[in-house]
């Protein structure tokens, strides 16, 4: 008898803390659900900012009792998307999350909320909306503007005595590299350039893109309703990439993204990389005298219509869940107009963020940092292209076109080939 | 008795209830999700075996599985090599085998990730500093090409198991009966043929335990894959867990990526299973 008690004893232990997750769980919900606060949850991207946006979150939330913001970040590119999807299919889904262009949209397009009548959407700048717009909604509020090319050390160019704003054709940039090239000793330099073919995103979304949008007329909604590819500007991309790896730090396929930034670039040994004004956090850290009057940018070479412009996008989107309550789709609404509208919140998007606004009505003097003017500047005499790497055939970028190009990179497969097969697999998923 | 029988299930259905949940069910529940369009968050068509017949003519799927082969057949046999030779190191008896074992055991506790991120920088920056130093041109430009890809994966697993096999081979070592092994010696067998003749037929069934941990581990490598080459270059190094992982959250083809990871289950359990069956019917035999 006192056996049987104690094994049903044993048992009920046992149960009872196997369940014991769960229940707790469950009661946080109802808690949270039936009191006053509001409890909104974000779930993000961008790890650079995440510090400052958590400072910016408390701000707000001393302002706005009733208000409950809670971060989440995950590391940028396909990282948050597989995370993202994960928290969309267990059930515990954010309020507000972080989609990127056409094709997400149309993935994503029953949890997207209408925010044309959010103050930010109404100010949102000409263009900034194109991709994230659909039978007349606003599904998404841009982060920033961004734009990428070719980030110079001043010092070196004054040094041979080339001016970089001079640099918009194939030939003059060849000649400046060779001119740097024959210089490099007395320069300090390892090579002209650091060039990463290791990351896909580079040489795939990057320096693709600038010979890919042409083609398309630049725009977001033509790139993702095309049914093929046929490079037109194929002959530029190539030189491009030539010229790039030729005078880069070898072996490229062995460089990444902090070797090319932090070790190479912030240190003084390369005089060029190809990347956006998202550097300039880490160039700072490194050297902040080097980051604040030593670089500037200009737009890689293209020779036609779309000379000497610069690719400018939004490369994210912030979106607030459609099947939350009402209460916490306002909660989410308010505190994005806020963020991008208030006084404070702009301060904090041009100061702290470092943000190039992609709304109307702010100071454009303010703007922090060389990078980010440069990218203004291009963006105020309207020599932009768009970034079309948003609606291309997902993982076409990345898998296939830069995959073939590092395999063109080293004598495994010729230009040719490159092409014919990102056609063909361009084709094959816009079937 | 009938008491006995009640608590014995009692006592186990917590475990069982846990089992049925988060691995019957939502194996169950994959295995379905082949059939249809699911894009992890909704399926609309029902395709059939469509999946599964487009799965055989999947040019990336082929490569990274062969690749997965030559991985795990490589690194099998040079960790199970490295891992016995480490084993009879230690066993010998010198002053410093303690030390050596916790040496030569310690790579296995560092996370893959890590350990991906720090061989990833010995190969590149190290190699390439010692390379230029001795002017020797193969330690240059490593991980850029898909041979040295392949073998920076393989140095990694060999460096990270062969410890851990190791152990277990040093556990079936010191049951060989010490009364064998001086009666050899009395009779004049050297220490190969004491090795070879006695020691190597009696740890035979450590080599079940060690052929299969191995064996899986090598097919399901995936964390320090990911860090070491992320399948780099031209996706040369992608290795079958990778492959199904980017199908489904880059390439966004989850019903698809679900069906390569049936594929896949099926083939790492039949390797398994016949490995352990050949492998216990040879021990029974000895």
């Amino acid at each position: 008898m006192k056996r049987k008690i104690s094994i049903i004893f044993m048992f009920l232990i046992a149960t009872g803390l196997l369940f014991t997750g769960c229940a707790s769980d469950s009661g946080d919900k109802q808690s949270s659900g039936s009191g006053e606060a509001v409890d909104v949850d974000i779930f993000q991207f961008k790890v650079e900012f995440r510090d400052q946006f958590e400072e910016l979150i408390e701000l707000y939330m001393e302002e706005n009792d009733h208000v409950n913001l809670t971060v989440q970040t995950v590391g940028g590119g396909s990282d948050y998307a597989a995370s993202l999807k994960a928290q969309m299919s267990s059930g515990d889904e954010p309020v507000i999350f972080n989609i990127g262009g056409p094709t997400e949209l149309d993935e994503y397009r029953d949890y997207l909320a209408d925010l044309s009548d959010t103050e930010a959407a109404s100010l949102a700048l000409e263009g900034t909306l194109n991709g994230i717009e659909d039978g007349g909604e606003v599904l998404g509020l841009p982060f920033a503007q961004e734009g990428y090319g070719l980030i110079y050390n001043k010092e070196v160019f004054d040094q041979v005595g080339i001016d970089p704003k001079s640099l918009t054709t194939f030939d003059a940039l060849e000649a400046a590299f060779a001119e740097i090239d024959a210089n490099k000793e007395e320069l300090g330099l390892d090579a002209v350039v650091a060039f990463p073919a290791m990351e896909l995103w580079v040489m795939g979304n990057h320096l693709a893109n600038h010979y890919i949008a042409p083609e398309f007329n630049s725009d977001i909604m033509t790139t993702f309703g095309a049914e093929t590819i046929n490079f037109e500007y194929g002959d530029q991309m190539k030189r491009m990439l030539d010229l790039q790896s030729q005078y880069s730090v070898q072996p490229v396929l062995s460089l990444d993204y902090s070797m090319q930034v932090e070790q190479l670039f912030s240190t003084g040994k390369v005089a060029v990389i190809q990347q956006g004004n998202w550097i300039y956090p880490t160039v700072e850290q490194m050297d902040q005298e080097f980051a604040e009057n030593g670089i500037g940018m200009i737009a890689m070479p293209f020779e036609g219509e779309f000379e000497d412009h610069l690719p400018v996008g939004v490369p994210q989107y912030w979106a607030v869940n459609k099947n939350k309550s009402d209460q916490e789709i306002q909660a989410a609404k308010d505190f994005l107009d806020w963020m991008y509208t208030s006084d404070q919140g702009k301060e904090f998007v041009l100061d702290e963020f470092k943000f190039i606004p992609a709304y109307d009505g702010y100071d454009a003097d303010r703007i922090a940092d060389p990078l980010s003017q440069d990218v203004y500047q291009y963006s105020l005499d309207e020599k932009t292209i768009g970034w079309t790497f948003m609606a291309t055939p997902i993982g076409w970028n990345e898998d296939v076109l830069a995959s073939e190009f590092q395999k063109y990179l080293v004598d495994e497969a010729t230009w040719e080939e490159v092409l014919q097969t990102s056609k063909e697999s361009w084709e094959s998923a816009r079937q | 008795m009938n008491n006995k029988n009640l608590s014995f299930w009692l006592f186990l259905l917590p475990a069982l209830f846990a089992l049925v949940v988060v691995v019957f069910f939502p194996f169950l529940y994959g295995f379905y999700y082949t059939f249809t369009d699911w894009n992890g968050l909704r399926a609309t068509t029902f395709l059939g075996l469509d999946n599964y017949f487009a799965i055989f003519s999947d040019q990336r799927f082929i490569d990274s599985l062969v690749f997965t082969i030559k991985f795990a057949i490589t690194s099998i046999v040079i960790v199970n090599v490295l891992g016995l030779g480490l084993a009879v190191l230690v066993t010998q008896k010198i002053k410093i085998s303690n030390g050596l074992r916790t040496i030569f055991f310690m790579p296995n506790l560092i996370g893959g990730l890590i350990l991906g991120f720090i061989w990833q920088f010995i190969f590149i920056s190290g190699f390439d500093a010692v390379g230029k130093l001795f002017d020797l041109s193969f330690l240059q430009g490593w991980l850029s090409n898909a041979e040295t890809g392949f073998w920076g994966l393989v140095i990694l697993n060999v460096w990270q198991y062969a410890g851990y096999i190791m152990i277990i081979y040093i556990s079936y070592l010191q049951g060989v009966p010490q009364e064998l092994l001086e009666a050899a010696e009395i009779d004049g067998a050297s220490a190969f043929q004491r090795f070879w003749r006695i020691k190597f037929p009696l740890v035979a069934p450590a080599f079940t335990v060690s052929l299969f941990l191995t064996l899986s581990n090598a097919f399901k490598l995936y964390d320090q894959n990911l860090a070491l080459t992320n399948g780099g270059p031209y996706g040369s190094t992608e290795m079958l867990a990778m492959e199904i992982y980017n199908t489904a959250f880059s390439r966004y083809d989850m019903a698809y990526a679900q069906s390569k990871a049936v594929i896949f289950f099926i083939l790492v359990a039949v390797v398994a299973l016949t490995q352990v069956y050949v492998n216990k019917k040879r021990e029974v035999e000895l």
